[in-house]
């Protein structure tokens, strides 16, 4: 069943246009959004979450529409926005006492077991976290009210390759049983290499392509030299389709 | 919506929001300017606006389970809160002085029937200004207050101004007849602020609502 459509996503900017951004999601899948800094990748992620405001298009989360239910379709969702920290100076404690209120589903069980699991103390303040653990504490508010659909815009950028693994272990057992997937927008193509099941590739605010991450590496083969026997990876998939010539 | 006053006032709210709050006792200060208490007023939901921005408030806000309207409704009900309780927490004050006669007022205005409704229409005037034209944007908050505490220190100075003009001054008064005369003003001043904040609500929603974050 697909857990996240996306259906023809269109925003102008002066300098920037998204155009009929189309892709949907599975249960159970890792999707990874690639694109160079700049090709629309978080503001696909933000005009899904109803942060910017599109002029064109659609959201459909569980078979429901976003804008129209809201509430319920926020319910079932968890978002990390990489480089964005809330309430730096408050600690843990009092974040999840607040948040805790808003979701019908909290399971303060399951916040105790992933808090202990992800060695988070909710005593620290968020500015005494590292990078990966914050996008731990926002994962374990997400599993804690069971949301289905993890939306996350970068999460491993900024982190060490250690951190980086340790989270995306995470993301692939997330995934495991089937009933939750999650959508990931990285310029790290490491990173969709150890754990995505399906790509979708944005270049200048336009969908080149989504697959399968199979099908998605073998579409791309046509930019193969000749002289080369070996399948192209992603990141070379992704230096070959961006790459520039300059006339200095 | 006590979910949201909750956030607001555990995570969200700047500690001068309560303490500008409790400046409403400033109205037992012996002959003082009392609209400069509504200063206060309008300066603590503005620091909260702008701790608000410092602590990425709206990011987390509006990717609660709540609508992209509620982090407006939020705010207003904090501003609402911290307004009208700054005026309830110096109206005791404001009865003693009135039934003690105490220290009557030579600079300005008493702290009178008038002065609460004058005051609401005073806070409603820069709620108006303020939150309308910071929604434009969801940051600049300074450019928003300048235009809204302008027009509203206008109204205070006019506030003011009543005790010295013969004409007004019965809205200065404190005898029993005065005070009697002055309710329809109160009542005024309630219907003003309430229907602003609705329309305060209104446009600013509106205008959030195309503020891409």
């Amino acid at each position: 069943m697909k857990l996240l459509q996306v259906e023809g996503l269109s925003k102008k900017y002066p300098q920037f246009t998204l155009k009929d951004v189309s892709f949907s999601l599975e249960e159970g899948e890792i999707m990874g959004l690639i694109g160079k800094n700049g090709a629309g990748k978080s503001t696909t992620l933000k005009s899904i979450l109803n942060m910017v405001y599109p002029d064109k298009g659609k959201i459909l989360i569980d078979g429901r529409e976003f804008r129209q239910f809201e509430i319920e379709c926020k319910q079932k969702i968890g978002v990390v926005l990489g480089g964005i920290d809330f309430y730096n100076y408050k600690k843990l404690s009092n974040i999840t006492t607040v948040t805790r209120k808003f979701y019908h589903d909290w399971d303060d069980f399951a916040y105790q077991k992933y808090m202990q699991m992800f060695e988070l103390d909710e005593k620290k303040r968020v500015n005494q976290l590292s990078a990966g653990m914050k996008v731990k504490y926002l994962i374990a508010i997400a599993l804690s009210h069971k949301a289905k659909l993890l939306i996350l815009d970068e999460p491993t950028s900024g982190l060490d390759p250690v951190a980086r693994d340790d989270l995306l272990e995470l993301f692939t057992q997330l995934v495991k049983d089937g009933s939750r997937s999650i959508l990931f927008s990285t310029h790290i193509t490491s990173d969709l290499d150890k754990c995505a099941n399906s790509i979708t590739y944005i270049k200048n605010g336009q969908i080149l392509k989504t697959a399968k991450k199979e099908q998605f590496i073998s579409y791309f083969q046509y930019l193969k030299n000749p002289d080369e026997t070996d399948d192209l990876n992603l990141e070379e998939i992704m230096i070959r389709t961006e790459r520039k010539t300059y006339h200095v | 919506m006590f979910k949201l006053i909750y956030k607001e006032f555990s995570l969200a709210a700047h500690p001068t929001l309560i303490i500008f709050m409790f400046l409403g006792l400033m109205i037992i200060i012996p002959s003082y300017p009392y609209t400069v208490v509504l200063l206060f007023g309008c300066l603590g939901p503005f620091m909260s606006f702008l701790y608000a921005r410092e602590t990425n408030d709206i990011f987390y806000t509006v990717l609660l389970p709540v609508k992209k309207d509620d982090v407006v409704k939020g705010k207003l009900l904090m501003t609402i809160i911290a307004q009208i309780g700054q005026l309830l927490i110096s109206a005791p004050i404001a009865v003693y002085k009135i039934v003690t006669n105490f220290d009557l007022n030579s600079i300005g205005i008493e702290a009178n029937v008038a002065y609460y409704g004058l005051s609401l229409i005073s806070f409603a005037i820069f709620n108006l200004i303020f939150f309308t034209n910071f929604y434009k944007t969801a940051y600049k908050a300074g450019q928003a207050f300048l235009l809204a505490i302008i027009p509203s220190t206008v109204v205070n100075v006019a506030i003011e101004a009543v005790s010295h003009i013969p004409a007004t001054q019965w809205l200065d008064g404190i005898s029993r007849e005065h005070l009697i005369k002055q309710l329809p003003v109160l009542i005024v001043g309630i219907i003003i602020y309430a229907a602003f904040m609705a329309l305060t609500y209104k446009i600013s929603v509106n205008r959030f609502r195309r503020v891409d974050l």
